[in-house]
């Protein structure tokens, strides 16, 4: 075995070319600009490394970049009637072909992390068949009911550090309250979207030119708000760490912003999507568009870009959720929420963000790389030790056609069909 | 007329194809006057009645115009049982597709489920309506009692009163009546009342902007209790607020002005008792108009099933 | 192209006014049925020159459009045209009339509307051009012209068409 040598790869934040060399223990790691960098042995400025005469494996990475992997806080990997397995190898796949390492699982019916049992196979099946770190989300009522607070000691012993209910956080605010009040001192941070049931039942997208051409029931945006707030307020009161799940409404920002002011212990997301697009993209019914919350306007996409730059959103998610091709088919009230975003995360991110202008690089490895590891916190199991995230290249100059092929997630759920994303992802280098 | 194969939308079709079945429907409405009230257009020809949600009226009166047609009528029952139980529409469909129905009408809570229908089998599908997004085929009747009362819809003034949000009728009878060239304002309580930036259609608040805006035809809208899982405004006030009171159609009545309401009437909500004998009402009209309307969208359709299988 | 005049027309249906004058019976109840697009022309004509005649006959129109046995073989469906029979042909004499008869077959489907207005004593087809080619076993009692079978034929009426002539 020899080293591997790469020459002129560009370095993310600083935009200067250096060459590395891998090395082959796995413990070896350098620092640049306070990142991590494990598994590299040496980096110089481009042209300052040494390279032994003729060392067989030298490549010329000019014009790629260099960059930690990318870290999803929030993932859910359930595929309706396929086996446990493969929704981890797929979810794992997917997640490569993006430039993910690693994930936070959020619990859904099928991975119901609310006991050893199954976070104990939930690990044999990431360890075994996943090609990426998947973290579980751990339950915060028995069942994700809303009833019964999940046994947190149990969870906490398996490396579950954040709570969540997924998709609908716990209504009953005396069980969230006392869930809060117990788990905190264990160190979990409670992971909350903002939601009113009473106000959000029935609703399937945002109110406004759309849904009434479309004759579809609103999501009210104070609904979201409502949530939000609350939560804060209950998180506060109970001492508890909050993280606000993908806030899609300006008014959400604007309630994460004053919390942070006043010192709250708060970090916030924000999906993918939600920067991307708006409620004009459903069309006519295009199921492909339906998330939760629902798609909002420009404004909210604005305002939450605006939050990401100054911090009051910490993170982008992708909110991955696999759906069939045949619930997508059915009419828009009744097909499940939700778009895959793993299998082209990092491309979507470069093609509709960075390269518009719309944030930076350094935007985004703050809020994709750096903020999410330290929220996740990410810990080897049997070592006990933090687990740093791995580098890839990324050539801004190849793109490819999304199609069926290039989803590993398995289903078609991506409004990315058929369009092209700029992006080739070396990941793992070697 | 293009070959067209599904009604969903008024939106969909063309100032052609909205003018072509408006003329049918005339042709149609001069059957009832014969002693034999059936033509062979569509003898030997499949039509299914698929009503997720109850309508006693638009029902028969698809029946009725698919009779009058000479189609085979079958009415597939769907039982809330099997909705709750989750049977998906999907199963519908297939079950459906196996019967070779031609036609297939379809009404549903769900706004989109005919379109999904529609995507999915040869039949041609007509909404019967569908949760707060179409209604055509009332729209294509209001048309037709405005012009048969008018001689034309251009020009006319019609106010359409009552909850806009979530009436299907208010989408699709206004965009029919804007289409040929009617002005049409909206006037219910505030929060049911779209903005005028969604809609582009002027939006009043009270009776007597209405009376001053001049509108030739009043359109009442039937108040939904049953698809309202929460109320939305109080019941109580409705009639004195926004109903056509004893005092009000007076007013009616001096000015000339029709009445219309897709029906049934609740009344002493939308109207007085008064005025379900006014002179000028159309409601009676819009029944009868509404089985030639039907046969002319019936007749006009090209269902996909004539060709190889 | 062989043309045949306005004044070979016009006096093709002075000839049929003459004829049914000539063998209509007293108090005999005539009605003039004219198939659309032309043959409602045709018939309007005609019922105004019985009347000169002092012959009083009764006008209808017929849309055979929804009686057409054709239906699923037209990619689109024809715009139809109320019908307008507004009498009950019971026991009436019925003269129907058509500009050109080459199948049969409209003549076939106006037969099936023509019986659901009521139950005709006896019905007579005159058509102002016969281009044979028939299909069914259907001819016309009076036929003012013929053509070959392999040439087109267009009729054209003043009313409608803004000038009057037989191509074929």
């Amino acid at each position: 075995m020899t080293n591997t040598y790469i020459l002129n790869a560009t370095w993310v934040l600083d935009g200067k070319p250096y060459d590395f060399c891998l090395g082959q223990d796995s413990d070896t790691a350098c620092e640049l600009d306070g990142i991590c960098l494990p598994g590299i042995e040496r980096i110089a400025p481009a042209g300052e490394l040494e390279i032994p005469a003729g060392a067989p494996r030298v490549h010329d990475a000019a014009g790629k970049i260099l960059m930690p992997a990318l870290f999803d806080m929030h993932a859910s990997i359930e595929i309706d009637g396929r086996s446990k397995r493969e929704c981890v190898s797929r979810a794992g796949q997917a997640a490569i072909a993006g430039g993910v390492w690693g994930m936070l699982v959020m619990p859904t019916p099928g991975f119901c992390f609310d006991n050893a049992a199954t976070l104990d196979s939930f690990h044999d099946a990431v360890t075994q068949r996943s090609a990426a770190e998947m973290l579980p989300a751990g339950c915060i009522s028995e069942g994700m009911k809303g009833e019964q607070q999940a046994p947190y000691n149990t969870l906490a012993a398996r490396g579950v550090s954040i709570l969540s209910d997924g998709k609908n956080p716990p209504s009953n605010l005396l069980m969230l309250h006392r869930a809060m009040k117990y788990a905190s001192e264990i160190g979990m941070t409670f992971a909350l979207r903002g939601d009113v049931p009473a106000l959000t039942a029935n609703t399937c997208i945002h109110p406004g030119t759309t849904s009434y051409k479309l004759g579809l029931h609103g999501t009210p945006p104070c609904a979201e708000e409502i949530g939000i707030d609350t939560a804060l307020r209950l998180a506060a009161d109970a001492g508890a760490k909050v993280h606000v799940q993908t806030v899609s409404t300006a008014g959400g920002v604007d309630i994460i912003r004053r919390a942070k002011a006043a010192g709250q212990q708060v970090t916030a997301e924000v999906a993918l999507h939600h920067l991307l697009f708006t409620h004009e993209n459903v069309g006519i019914y295009d199921t492909t568009y339906k998330t939760l919350p629902p798609l909002r306007e420009t404004s909210d996409c604005e305002a939450l870009l605006e939050g990401l730059k100054d911090g009051t959103i910490d993170c982008i998610v992708s909110d991955h959720t696999p759906c069939t091709p045949f619930a997508k088919k059915q009419d828009f009230t009744s097909a499940p929420q939700g778009m895959i975003a793993l299998d082209t995360f990092l491309q979507a991110i470069y093609t509709h963000l960075i390269k518009p202008g719309k944030l930076s690089w350094a935007d985004v490895v703050r809020t994709c790389c750096i903020n999410p590891v330290s929220i996740a916190n990410p810990v080897d199991l049997e070592e006990d030790v933090p687990t740093a995230a791995p580098l890839l290249l990324f050539n801004p100059e190849n793109g490819v056609e999304v199609g069926g092929d290039t989803l590993p997630s398995g289903t078609l759920n991506t409004p990315f069909l058929g369009t092209k994303l700029q992006g080739c992802i070396t990941l793992p280098l070697q | 007329m293009k070959p067209r194969k599904d009604l969903l939308t008024i939106g969909d079709l063309s100032d052609e194809d909205i003018n072509t079945i408006l003329d049918s429907a005339t042709a149609m409405k001069d059957i009832f006057t014969k002693s034999v009230k059936k033509v062979p257009a569509l003898k030997g020809k499949s039509v299914l009645t698929l009503f997720y949600e109850p309508s006693t009226r638009t029902r028969s009166s698809f029946e009725v115009a698919a009779h009058r047609l000479s189609a085979d009528v079958t009415t597939f029952t769907v039982s809330t049982s099997s909705v709750v139980k989750g049977e998906s529409v999907h199963d519908t469909i297939d079950t459906l597709m196996s019967m070779k129905m031609d036609y297939i009408i379809v009404r549903h809570k769900n706004s989109g489920i005919p379109a999904v229908i529609a995507r999915h089998c040869k039949a041609a599908v007509i909404n019967a309506g569908d949760g707060a997004h179409a209604h055509p085929s009332q729209a294509f009747l209001d048309a037709f009692t405005i012009r048969e009362k008018y001689g034309t819809v251009a020009g006319k003034r019609v106010v359409i009163i009552g909850d806009i949000l979530h009436s299907r009728v208010a989408r699709s009878t206004s965009t029919i009546l804007k289409r040929l060239g009617a002005e049409v304002a909206y006037m219910g309580p505030g929060p049911l009342v779209p903005p005028q930036a969604y809609t582009g259609i002027p939006r009043f608040s009270n009776w007597d902007d209405v009376f001053e805006w001049k509108p030739d035809v009043i359109y009442l809208l039937r108040v939904q209790n049953e698809r309202i899982d929460s109320p939305f405004f109080p019941a109580k006030d409705y009639h004195q607020a926004f109903g056509v009171t004893d005092e009000r159609l007076r007013r009616i009545d001096d000015l000339n002005l029709s009445i219309m309401h897709p029906g049934p009437v609740n009344r002493g909500v939308e109207l007085c008792d008064a005025a379900m004998d006014y002179r000028n009402s159309l409601i009676c009209n819009q029944v009868e108009n509404g089985i030639a309307a039907r046969m002319s969208i019936l007749y006009h359709l090209t269902p996909q099933t004539q060709n190889n299988d | 192209m062989p043309t045949i005049s306005q004044e070979a027309i016009q006096n093709a249906l002075r000839d049929w006014a003459g004829r049914i004058a000539a063998s209509s019976a007293e108090g005999e109840k005539l009605a003039v049925v004219g198939l659309i697009s032309h043959g409602d022309i045709l018939a309007r004509r005609l019922v105004a020159l019985l009347q000169n005649a002092g012959v009083p006959a009764l006008y209808g129109a017929l849309d055979i459009s929804l009686y057409r046995d054709d239906f699923d073989m037209l990619s689109h469906k024809p715009a139809l045209r109320a019908s307008y029979l507004p009498f009950s042909t019971d026991g009436m004499h019925v003269i129907l009339v058509d500009d050109v008869i080459d199948t049969g077959r409209t003549v076939r489907a106006a037969l099936n509307a023509l019986f659901e207005y009521g139950r005709p004593a006896c019905v007579e087809l005159y058509t102002l051009v016969d281009r044979g080619g028939r299909e069914l076993p259907i001819h016309p009692d009076v036929a003012a012209f013929s053509t070959p079978k392999e040439a087109g034929v267009k009729v054209h009426l003043l009313e409608i068409d803004g000038t009057e002539d037989i191509t074929y």
